[in-house]
């Protein structure tokens, strides 16, 4: 294998690998994550326009 | 100016991928984003209401647009137009560049977390500024260097300036991008933004005597970071929004981390093509942009008490509080450089065989890295239908017989989580629903902290509904001009009970009708200072136009002798 054969085959690891580990991660953490907020109870009527990070 | 065809249909393929469900027919209620099938014009919206001009001139905007094109559909076509065309405005900025280049620039223009962030808020005048920036720089370096004024440019600084925060950022662009010696073209830079801008500065100056803010804004509402992101750092990727509420789930991750790496190492390998590429002037917009945006976002959360004691004590200092709002003036120079250091990548040499596959997973990053953007921002964003009893409301009012005067809204509060909206919050939409001007509270409740409002008919308001019984209610809000108050009954919050004739109830409204109100007169100096404000923001296209006439009429002047 030449040179830059080789140094193809790592850029392309490490790309794919790094794709491939945020998708799987982006996924999983946004189907896993908790929800936002609570939803809104009798006792707190107002709703608040946000919360701060 | 034509996109070529590669970029258009990945801008056009990720802007359908993002918006996802939210272009099905029906309305997109989310935070500050209400839109109803007719808004009618009315004085609130051309600012010589009592409230400060917080949605002008983008409301009256909408009042005379969405009698050619329906309101759900008017949506759609900003909320599309919004998403695709800053990326198209990229994919210009760097028509020289590789194609790899232009892809990936659309992806991190497109994909990024300030779009999505402001998406969900609802900050769509915000949004189309963020789109027209990278046409604004492209056609302002076109009108310095050519000399002739781009026809499309007038409209285009009228669809950025449909806010105050956006109007500001957009006469910045155009001034910093037409800046140089010729007095000539910064006099006109400079009417060109006045116009533009007019109807919120004239109506600012206005209400200037209620035109300050509750300083602890400035805190709640400062640059923010995400995840175990350091504010600074989360700048940098064109995250930091104040509202966490709106923050992908994937920007708490590690994946910030990841985000900003991307960022900073393409955007390094960008640098020396962004030199070879872009014009030396156009590129020197684009920093000066960056800087700018960077710097008034790091001010708002390093010196927040500095904006504070401005928001407190200058009328409209109140702008200043969103820092990261103005990140949107970082974008575009990012989204070139990103992309140039992306496209110097897969040149070379050595990943001569797997070209192809790096190339590939550099377009798709951006979105891998923020996979929960997609769809509507994971669903957070859908279109629903009003309840029938909104059409009903307002077919009462339009109504001969229906009651005069203005229309309050209770529970006297600005926020709501309507069951017929998926309990996604947003702004109460029953007063733009309606055709009349309306009070609702101006009152914002962030993290269980309450910020004061600016309109003095609010509290006017507040204290005739303290009044001991009903009937004392009623009589003290005729006098405050209010004829119809409608209590909306999916909010939990208990009603003081006001003496008037029931008009409707339903499930979701009931609307009380109050005889002999008389909705307040605004000073006739208000009304002529507004009909001129308008008349400069209608000329801005008008003149645009005239200007490009008189160009093309010299042009074809025979020269004497000849």
């Amino acid at each position: 294998m030449t040179t830059s054969g080789i140094a193809a085959l790592i850029a392309t690891i490490l790309v794919g690998g790094a794709v491939g580990a945020a998708s799987v991660v982006g996924l999983v953490n946004s189907q896993t994550s908790a929800p936002g907020e609570s939803p809104a109870n009798v006792e707190q009527p107002v709703i608040d326009y946000g919360t701060q990070s | 100016m034509p996109v070529d065809r590669w970029s258009g249909l990945w801008s056009l393929a990720l802007g359908l991928l993002l918006l996802g469900p939210s272009l099905a027919p029906g309305y997109v209620l989310s935070y500050d984003m209400v839109w109803v099938p007719d808004l009618s014009l009315r004085p609130d919206f051309l600012g010589v209401g009592s409230a400060l001009p917080r949605a002008v001139p983008s409301d009256a905007v909408v009042s005379v647009v969405d009698e050619l094109l329906p309101g759900w559909l008017l949506q759609k076509v900003v909320l599309l137009g919004s998403v695709v065309g800053g990326g198209w405005g990229v994919a210009r900025l760097l028509r020289s560049a590789p194609l790899v280049a232009r892809l990936v620039a659309i992806g991190v223009y497109q994909w990024s977390p300030f779009l999505a962030e402001r998406l969900v808020l609802g900050h769509w005048p915000v949004l189309l500024g963020y789109a027209v920036l990278p046409w604004v720089v492209l056609l302002t370096d076109r009108w310095r260097t050519e000399r002739r004024f781009p026809l499309a440019l007038g409209p285009l600084v009228l669809i950025g300036s449909l806010s105050a925060t956006t109007g500001i950022a957009t006469a910045f662009a155009v001034l910093i991008g037409v800046g140089g010696r010729r007095t000539r073209c910064n006099v006109q830079a400079l009417l060109l933004v006045i116009g533009a801008n007019a109807p919120w500065l004239v109506s600012g100056l206005l209400h200037a005597a209620s035109g300050t803010s509750d300083p602890a804004g400035a805190r709640l509402f400062a640059l923010a970071g995400e995840g175990t992101l350091p504010a600074p750092l989360t700048a940098l990727t064109l995250g930091g929004v104040w509202n966490a509420e709106v923050v992908p789930a994937s920007r708490d991750s590690f994946l910030v981390w990841v985000s900003l790496a991307f960022v900073l190492v393409l955007g390094a390998l960008g640098m020396r093509e962004a030199r070879r590429r872009l014009p030396a002037r156009m590129l020197l917009t684009l920093v000066v942009l960056w800087a700018a945006g960077l710097l008034l976002a790091l001010w708002s959360w390093a010196l927040p008490d500095t904006v504070a004691v401005i928001a407190e004590h200058v009328p409209g200092g109140g702008l200043l509080r969103d820092g990261s709002r103005l990140l949107a003036l970082c974008a575009p120079l990012l989204a070139c450089l990103v992309g140039l250091g992306a496209g110097r990548v897969t040149a070379t040499a050595a990943l001569a065989e797997a070209r192809p596959m790096v190339a590939g997973g550099l377009v798709l990053l951006p979105v891998l890295l923020m996979p929960d953007a997609a769809w509507g921002a994971g669903g957070r964003l859908a279109a629903v239908d009003y309840p029938d009893s909104y059409a009903q409301a307002r077919a009462l009012l339009q109504s001969e017989a229906g009651p005069t005067g203005d229309v309050l809204l209770l529970p006297l509060s600005s926020y709501r989580r309507p069951s017929w909206n998926g309990e996604r919050k947003v702004l109460d939409p029953t007063g733009r629903y309606l055709p009349r001007d309306f009070v609702t509270s101006d009152e914002l409740v962030v993290s269980r902290r309450t910020l004061a409002g600016e309109d003095p008919r609010v509290v006017a308001v507040a204290e005739a509904l303290s009044a001991e019984n009903p009937e004392q209610r009623a009589d003290l809000l005729v006098e405050q001009g209010i004829g119809v108050v409608t209590v909306d009954n999916d909010h939990p919050a208990q009603v003081p009970e006001v003496a008037g004739e029931v008009l409707l109830d339903t499930p979701e409204l009931t609307v009380l009708g109050l005889a002999g109100a008389e909705p307040p007169e605004p000073p006739g100096g208000w009304i002529t200072a507004m009909t001129l404000a308008w008349s400069m923001f209608a000329l801005v296209p008008l003149a645009a136009l005239g200007r490009r006439l008189l160009e093309w009429a010299r042009r074809r002047r025979p020269v004497p002798g000849e």
